[in-house]
């Protein structure tokens, strides 16, 4: 059996972010008018309604650190069902805290798994040239 | 808006009945609720020129519910919306009275909640979700397709700033379960909950155990609001609006950026303001609870607690029938039924009317009362409504 989980639509206006993933690389959406971050990316800013818009390229080496997070002891979605209980945390940038990211994080328990803990950003194969970003503990 | 102060009044209220599988359609509940609503007011169905409605695609039309009341209505609307849609149609309804092209307006939800289109998920196609879901591509394959995810994250990093607890969580359902139990029309009535069974029940979600959900129910809410002066010639007490914010928008939740703001923080001092009264004159409320988190929420952003001591607040009982703040007493949509607001508002109306005199359920000496509305950290409304 393959991927069972939902792959990442690319979108008009999403596309570069997960082309750079599947390249193992964060690509941010970046407004050109008020310099703020977008993300997730859009059709303009949406903190201040620019449609000058630029992507720039974060790297692949991408620390950050856990900002909120739940444990889903049920899969609300299909494809989740072995992957219980799933952390799901939004996960503050280090280089750039006014960035937040959903994803999982991967291997940890619910013991583990408080607000603040450091993670790193790993890319998971999920699709012939598809990767997903997501973390785990530092 | 503040010139319409005491101007308008909700003068009917009704619902249909509640159930897990009605057997039957959104339109018969409407139909239900509708002919209760008028019953309440006095009104004959031709009376009414306007009807409106919200839902998430899993309702009939406000053009069907009048057909079948055998009413030719001026004006029919029907918005998508969820939480909050409440007090933004009755906004709209107070400005078309106003302007002079409607004279009464009911407004309904109906939904088969439980046994038709289930807001808890599942059967949804996940591609569709990620293109419905603004930023659905950033969530949906974390396996985060739920209210109950999305809330919870606000929740965790909520709790973890203003060191509100799981008991805390835990006090806010007790409090309306306890209402429930006061209530035989309410879904967990006969379902008292303690705060041993609360914590011992296991997570579904966490920061949220099955208590912390609203419930999934099959039914209809409708009201009826008109201008003052018609409101006399009604068979009921009408009830008057004070203030009244519809909808506020912050930044769309799905951007997650600052998870300390909330809709609900906009909207208060506006609703404040137009009513001219502040909180500690409020008798009674219905805060909009999808889940229990959000309540607490509310509570700071509409001024019942300073952050931090929220949890205090509802620690001490203040949430209970004879507490500083009774709310959703008749158990809310953690206990009672679940319209996506309406029936807090049903029974806000019923309690500033004191339809419950001589019983334990009326909250005494309550002459003003404020139900608000979330649809989400980036949506809310409120009203504040007196005798
Ligand atoms: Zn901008």
């Amino acid at each position: 059996m393959g991927y069972q989980k939902p792959i990442p639509l690319k979108t008009q206006d999403n596309r570069p972010y997960w082309d750079g993933a599947d390249r193992h690389e964060l690509i941010l959406q970046k407004c050109n008018s008020c310099h703020q971050y977008s993300h997730p990316p859009g059709p303009s800013c949406a903190k201040c309604g620019s449609s000058e818009l630029s992507w720039e390229s974060q790297g692949s080496d991408i620390n950050g650190k856990v900002y909120s997070y739940i444990v889903s002891y049920r899969p609300f979605l299909p494809g989740f069902q072995d992957d219980l209980p799933l952390v799901i945390a939004i996960v503050e940038l280090e280089m750039l805290p006014q960035v937040k990211l959903i994803g999982n994080i991967l291997q940890c328990s619910p013991e583990d798994i408080e607000v603040g803990m450091p993670v790193k950003m790993v890319w998971m194969e999920i699709a012939d040239e598809r990767s997903l970003p997501q973390w785990i503990q530092l | 808006m503040e010139s319409i102060k005491n101007r308008y009044a909700i003068v009917g209220v009704g619902e249909s009945e509640r159930s897990k599988n009605s057997g039957t359609t959104p339109l018969h509940l409407a139909l239900d609720a509708a002919r209760a609503a008028l019953n309440d007011a006095g009104l004959q169905a031709k009376e009414i020129d306007g009807f409106m409605s919200y839902s998430e695609n899993d309702s009939c039309t406000s053009h069907q519910l009048a057909t079948y009341l055998g009413v030719r209505p001026k004006y029919v609307k029907d918005i998508l919306g969820g939480g909050s849609s409440t007090e933004m149609l009755i906004a709209d309804a107070v400005g078309l009275i106003e302007s002079g092209q409607l004279n009464t307006v009911l407004i309904y939800r109906s939904m088969n909640g439980r046994s038709g289109v289930r807001m808890g998920g599942g059967g949804w196609d996940v591609n569709m979700l990620q293109t419905a879901i603004e930023g659905g591509s950033f969530i949906i394959p974390y396996g985060a397709g739920s209210p109950a995810q999305w809330f919870g994250l606000f929740a965790t990093r909520h709790m973890h700033e203003t060191g509100l607890t799981e008991e805390h969580l835990g006090h806010v359902c007790l409090a309306f379960y306890e209402h429930a139990q006061r209530n035989p029309k309410a879904y967990f009535y006969g379902k008292p909950l303690t705060m041993e069974e609360y914590l011992k029940t296991p997570y579904l979600s966490y920061p949220f155990k099955k208590h912390d959900f609203c419930l999934e129910s099959d039914e209809a809410n409708a009201i009826i609001v008109t201008s003052a002066e018609r409101a006399e010639g009604c068979k009921s007490r009408p009830v008057y609006i004070m203030g009244l914010s519809a909808r506020q928008c912050v930044s769309h939740a799905h951007y997650w950026n600052d998870l300390t703001e909330v809709a609900a923080d906009y909207v208060a001092p506006e609703v404040y303001k137009m009513a001219g009264v502040k909180p500690e004159d409020i008798d009674v409320a219905s805060i909009y609870d999808c889940y229990s988190w959000v309540v607490l929420r509310q509570l700071e952003a509409y001024g019942f607690a300073p952050r931090g001591e929220v949890g205090n607040f509802v620690a001490e009982g203040n949430l209970r029938i004879g507490g500083k703040l009774p709310s959703n007493t008749a158990g809310g949509m953690l206990s009672e039924g679940y319209t996506h607001g309406m029936n807090n508002v049903l029974e806000i109306v019923r309690q500033v009317r004191h339809e419950y005199k001589g019983t334990v359920r009326q909250v005494e000496n309550c002459e003003i009362g404020i139900c608000t509305g979330w649809a989400g950290p980036d949506m809310a409304g409120a009203m504040i409504l007196r005798n």
